[in-house]
């Protein structure tokens, strides 16, 4: 007797609902840049009916196939079989873990534990904003906080100059990206969260990360939190901001904010106040093709991940000849900075971060002229 | 196959070209049909240098060879019932060329229908063949399959498109035939015998393909009908009235039922309807031919007629056919997809014989599909884990086939027969026919390599 996933009635039906149309190919960032019929999700889901029906053994081959998805969602918007990959892969990756099959997170699972964040990272930085009470407080993240500081100080300049009155916390992992390979969110460093969030008296949870956002606002962790929380294109939308930009402006729908969120207007409200020239994407709002960074792809497969934000960026400059590509999610932002050839004419921003720089220049012009 | 083996494979096309690992070869063991088997490996060539090498060493060592495309067949046309290697052309999926002056593309086998369609449009023309999965489908499957669509009745199939073909037949030679003229009686047309062929001669590596202007307006219209022998009518009096409406497509009462059910689609009690539009390149010759067809639907009894007039409206009547295959697809664990074709004039028939079957096995068939070609698609429910309604299917389908047959039909008119309907084939061609399709397959392919298995050509 082979050992078998657990899976109940329900996850069973939602595995052999595929009709193997194949239709996710077209869509699957990481089939886009490997041809492999295992990479999409019918593959996937081909290979966990044979372990279900008992024709394929358990193995850490089919721990490795589960691993490479970014979890973004595509599949799903595009499925006519009303399939949801994502939630299926994430489900099978758990029962692998259960199994013994410990993927590269079990020391992410550990590291976070240790060091409060993702990459191991002893040193927090700080960007010497106010701590303590007021009506907002901002919750950065990982990737903002130990990869795009920059970018987050811009933010953080942007809330300043609008006159928002909001805190930082001592915060730490929100840990909800573990719940997407084969772990849980780890109960203490939630409760750490909710306890230095509500210590603030803070009415609004703003957070610059939409994994961070769905988890806060969605987790069972957090639903002691009692803020409202807010992704901050959410918060920003009905802010008059004083700069404009004559440049082409596109804008890339991050998988967690857009597909699963739902927010794809807000951004899109606060580039049209500041960008009179803004071209969307051929793929755009809900069947905007990922950047190859979300469920642990980015940490388990580097080259890849990296050459799917390549491809994303390529079309999006072919498709929208834009000088400024604008997102608001750390870590897209991060991939697709990284990702960048020098031959890639676009300058890559979280839009927060844009409207800082505008503000920047705007004030740069006036010196001169004064 | 043996270790040695697969290192030559290796050697031919590159490590990162080549995989035998089990988990990656399960999803190789099916396609959309109900069939599956294992192969032993998977290639993925570059280049038709590449596939020549890979084809004159499956052929010196009797090893099967399965080309695949995107694997969406329907017929279990890529299947490798006796195993051996599976040349995925995914990745030769170049536009090699397109010649607006000449009128034609050239394509390698891989590209992807809708990836040569944005590629066309931007010059005013299309690639017109357009089946259900044209987003993933590629054009090497489309020419194994002979891919249709919706809008065959208008304008024809894969065939009526391909002018040229790379091909390497199944001793690893590599065969350019076919010209790049829109008009050529130069020798037979071997091109044309390789499309529809379902990679049991060769493997297809370049694709030379004739491209339309794409029209520049379209009128879509829908109607219901309480009674099958009218929307028969209103059918064949349209297709014999001089126009050619460029889809003609319906959606039988079970279908019309599971969708009321189960989406939020708003849709009347109907035996039928029928969907259906012009096209042309001015407003009035779509008008014009629009007028046509609602004057006969009017003269046979329909109990709603509804016309688009604007692009939100037109998709809002497209709804109920574009939603037909997911509706029945998420209400059913399983199904199979059919395609019989039968004359036209018979699709009344047609459609009260699959009722009567359905009935008689205490099975669900929704049929829809393309009327003005004649071409329907049964979409059979069943249970694929309860053994009785396999059987039963297996029933209803032969019963279907037999039914179509009787009708001056065919078993298929866009699948292909691949493995489903290889043991129906004698049902439709006698045996002068099967041993000249025999003869062909025998001639090209003495030692059986390419496909084994399909379209019953083992004798």
């Amino acid at each position: 007797m082979t050992v078998g996933l657990g899976f109940d009635e329900q996850q069973r039906k939602a595995v052999i609902q595929c009709s193997r149309c194949g239709f996710c190919r077209a869509v699957c960032p990481i089939f886009d840049v490997s041809k492999r019929a295992g990479s999409n999700a019918c593959g996937k889901m081909i290979l966990l009916r044979e372990v279900l029906d008992g024709k394929l053994p358990v193995s850490e081959g089919v721990a490795q196939a589960l691993m490479r998805c970014t979890t973004c969602m595509s599949c799903t918007v595009n499925c006519p079989s009303g399939v949801e990959p994502q939630e299926v892969i994430k489900a099978a990756r758990k029962e692998m873990v259960g199994l013994g099959y410990d993927n590269l997170f079990k020391a992410m699972g550990e590291v976070v534990e240790k060091y409060g964040n993702i990459y191991g990272e002893d040193e927090r930085y700080d960007w010497g904003h106010k701590k303590g009470k007021a009506p907002y407080v901002l919750f950065v993240g990982c990737v903002g906080t130990y990869r795009e500081e920059e970018s987050v100080a811009e933010t953080i300049r942007l809330l300043d100059l609008l006159g928002v009155d909001f805190t930082m916390v001592d915060e730490v992992c929100c840990s909800g990206v573990l719940e997407d390979v084969g772990y849980h969110v780890k109960e203490e460093m939630a409760r750490h969260n909710v306890q230095e969030i509500q210590k603030t008296g803070a009415r609004v949870l703003i957070t610059t990360c939409p994994y961070c956002f769905r988890v806060f606002r969605d987790h069972p962790s957090y639903k002691d939190l009692g803020l409202d929380v807010k992704h901050i294109t959410q918060f920003l939308k009905d802010f008059d901001f004083r700069v404009k930009t004559e440049r082409r402006v596109t804008y890339h729908d991050p998988c967690d904010l857009g597909r699963h969120a739902g927010i794809y207007e807000e951004p899109r409200e606060i580039i049209r106040k500041i960008a009179a020239n803004f071209v969307e994407p051929e793929r755009t709002r809900e069947n905007a093709m990922c950047c190859g960074s979300g469920g642990g792809f980015r940490g388990t497969f580097p080259r890849d991940s990296l050459k799917i934000a390549r491809n994303r960026l390529d079309r999006i400059i072919e498709e929208t000849g834009a000088e400024i590509l604008l997102t608001e999610c750390p870590s897209c932002l991060h991939n697709f900075r990284n990702a960048k050839l020098r031959r890639q004419k676009i300058e890559i921003y979280n839009i927060t971060e844009f409207i800082a720089q505008l503000y920047r220049e705007g004030a740069s012009r006036e010196k001169e002229a004064a | 196959m043996s270790l040695g083996q697969m290192r030559e494979l290796v050697g031919i096309v590159g490590k990162e070209n080549f995989t035998d690992t089990l988990e990656e070869l399960v999803p190789y063991s099916y396609d959309a049909s109900v069939n599956a088997h294992r192969p032993d490996c998977v290639v993925w060539p570059e280049s038709t240098e590449q596939v020549s090498e890979i084809v004159k060493f499956a052929n010196d060592r009797r090893i099967p060879l399965v080309p695949r495309g995107a694997g969406t067949s329907l017929s279990g046309g890529v299947i490798p019932i006796n195993g051996g290697i599976i040349i995925d052309l995914s990745r030769m999926n170049r536009i090699l060329d397109v010649k607006i002056e000449d009128r034609y593309a050239l394509v390698q086998a891989g590209v992807v229908c809708d990836d040569l369609n944005r590629k066309l449009a931007k010059f005013g023309f299309v690639f017109p063949p357009d089946p259900a999965s044209s987003s993933v489908a590629t054009i090497g499957g489309n020419v194994g399959s002979n891919a249709g669509g919706i809008k065959g009745a208008k304008y024809g199939t894969t065939r009526d498109y391909v002018i040229g073909l790379q091909v390497v037949l199944p001793t690893g030679e590599i065969m350019n035939t076919g010209s790049r003229t829109m008009k050529c009686v130069s020798g037979y047309d071997l091109a044309k015998l390789f499309v529809g062929s379902e990679g049991t001669l060769g493997v297809v590596t370049e694709v030379t393909v004739k491209i339309n202007p794409i029209p520049r307006h379209a009128m879509t219209a829908v109607a219901t009908f309480e009674s099958l022998e009218d929307a028969g009518k209103a059918i064949s009096q349209t297709m014999t009235s001089g126009i050619l409406p460029s889809v003609m497509e319906i959606l039988d009462k079970v279908t019309l039922k599971s969708i009321k059910e189960n989406t939020d689609i708003d849709l009347p009690e109907a035996e039928m309807m029928i969907l259906t539009e012009t096209d042309g390149f001015t407003r009035e010759e779509v008008e014009a031919q629009m007028e046509v067809i609602l004057r006969l639907f009017k003269g046979n009894n329909p109990s709603l007629i509804k016309t688009a007039k604007d692009e939100r409206e037109r998709v809002d009547l497209w709804k109920a056919r574009k939603s037909a295959y997911a509706t029945l697809a998420r209400i059913s664990t399983g199904f199979v997809l059919d395609d019989v074709t039968v004359p036209i004039s018979k699709i009344p028939e047609l459609l009260v014989g699959i009722q009567e079957i359905a009935k008689r096995y205490g099975l669900v068939v929704a049929t829809y599909g393309h009327a003005g070609d004649g071409n329907l698609h049964p979409q059979i429910l069943y249970d694929e884990y309860d053994r009785e309604q396999v059987e039963k299917m297996e029933r209803v389908e032969e019963a279907l086939f037999r039914l179509a047959v009787s009708l001056n039909g065919t078993l298929t008119g866009e699948h292909g027969i691949g493995l489903s309907k290889a043991n129906y084939m004698m049902l439709e061609h006698d045996a002068v026919e099967m041993a000249v399709m025999q003869s062909i397959k025998r001639t090209l392919d003495p030692n059986n390599i390419m496909n084994p298995g399909k379209m019953s050509l083992e004798g």
